[in-house]
């Protein structure tokens, strides 16, 4: 298997810490850069032999919130498992900050997966916008009806607009009588 | 930034302190609700929102340290009170009242957006880019705070007066929020702080106001002039609270210096 390949399958078995999906469903990767390893002198694990296919890779990853406190667990857990990839002698993780992650960076499979795990995600294209900003501030909840993940009624109502974490609100479903949780639209 | 003048870097960072230290400071003020809020998913947003104030502050402490060659955790923790450029408003204490927390951060959280929204228009594309980055956070914060303000309107007599005089006390520190760093006016020539009439503090005014009409409740703000009379926080003139604050903030860091965690 290519290199790339096997550094791409290996982040896909990387679960978010607060998200029941990999972190490449959440849409956190934005790139993966492979440059020829350090010469041997400069190896870490002090190792005299000099393998010409080593590399030195480059993962790029987008923050959901600037604040989430789960960067550097995120971070570390790549570093690990890329790291110990055959063929890669030395992994950096970077955070950027633009493009910004938005809801629609979650792939169809992490959509899916979330649903079973009853989180929904706002439809693609709905993200705030911001730059404008010249609109006066809406001063009500959005609260139109959204589908139960469970049984797919629209019997539903916004219960706290912060849930386990930043980047999901909390639904009620009066149908099933189930609490759900839904991403912000960011 | 090594194309933008001396005079005008260091009107840049000025800029950029207050922006940080306003959000640390309140973050570090709201974060005192942490297991007090009023009711439990309320505790757990506000927390969250209080997290967030400190993590835009640390991006935008470490967007300065960038600039300057310096430690983003230096700026926010080895500051004396004069350095600081924050606003006299987020170093008041709210004595643990619901309302002026309330009050405190629809000021904060409105300022807060609309100087980010034009930083997001900056000349300087790394700012511009970071300064998008936080406005999408912050819309949330708005939304936030403007539901809080509306339920506490249309509530009860006793959280209505409790809101009205909070607003009442806090309205001309909310404008000093206003008060320029030195040398702002060169940032906006130079496009690196964009003015513009949407961006004002006449639309500042007005999104309260719309906010307010909706809560019916009543909010005179003094006149934008008020806030240039005399130096405050923006010029390093500080309220006799923050000494304290910066103590109790830094207490920890300062008694193992170059702790690592």
């Amino acid at each position: 298997m290519p290199l790339r390949d096997s550094i791409l399958s290996a982040l896909h078995s990387i679960p978010d810490p607060e998200m029941p999906i990999s972190i490449v469903d959440l849409g956190l990767l934005h790139d993966i850069q492979l440059d020829p390893a350090p010469t041997s002198s400069t190896l870490a694990n002090g190792s005299s032999h000099i393998n010409s296919d080593s590399a030195h890779v480059t993962i790029t990853l987008l923050p959901t919130f600037i604040g989430c406190p789960a960067l550097d667990m995120i971070a570390g857990d790549v570093r690990a498992k890329i790291s110990a990839l055959p063929g890669v002698s030395s992994v950096t993780v970077n955070w950027l900050n633009t493009p910004a992650w938005s809801v629609d960076r979650i792939t169809a499979a992490g959509r899916a997966s979330l649903k079973t795990h009853g989180v929904t995600v706002p439809a693609h294209g709905s993200h705030l916008h911001v730059a404008g900003h010249d609109a006066p501030q809406t001063v009500t909840l959005k609260t139109s009806a959204l589908p139960c993940p469970y049984c797919g009624s629209k019997s539903t109502h916004l219960e706290s607009a912060f849930g386990p974490t930043r980047c999901r609100t909390i639904y009620y479903c009066s149908a099933c009588k189930n609490s759900f949780e839904h991403m912000k639209s960011i | 930034m090594n194309t933008t003048a001396p005079q005008l870097q260091n009107a840049l960072v000025q800029l950029l302190f207050a922006l940080a230290d306003d959000k640390l400071l309140l973050g570090h003020r709201n974060s005192d609700w942490t297991g007090l809020g009023p009711i439990l998913e309320e505790d757990i947003a506000f927390s969250h929102l209080a997290q967030d104030e400190i993590a835009h502050a640390q991006a935008i402490y470490e967007f300065i340290a960038s600039m300057t060659a310096g430690n983003a955790d230096d700026l926010a923790f080895n500051r004396t009170p004069a350095q600081f450029r924050s606003a006299h408003i987020v170093e008041v204490p709210d004595e643990f009242d619901w309302a002026t927390a309330m009050a405190r951060k629809f000021f904060c959280d409105h300022f807060d957006l609309l100087r980010l929204n034009r930083l997001a228009k900056s000349s300087n594309p790394d700012l511009a880019a970071l300064a998008s980055r936080i406005a999408s956070e912050e819309t949330l914060h708005v939304e936030h705070v403007d539901q809080w303000i509306v339920r506490l309107g249309r509530s009860t007599p006793e959280a209505r007066k409790r809101l009205q005089r909070a607003l009442d006390a806090l309205a001309p520190l909310a404008v000093a929020l206003w008060e320029p760093v030195e040398n702002e006016q060169q940032l906006v020539t130079a496009n690196l702080y964009p003015q513009s009439t949407d961006l004002s503090f006449e639309s500042w005014a007005a999104k309260l106001q719309h906010v307010m009409k909706t809560a019916n409740l009543k909010l005179t703000l003094p006149p934008r002039a008020s806030a240039l009379k005399s130096k405050a926080g923006r010029a390093g003139v500080h309220t006799s609270h923050l000494a304290p604050l910066l103590n109790e903030m830094c207490e920890v860091r300062r008694a193992d210096p170059g702790a690592k965690w």
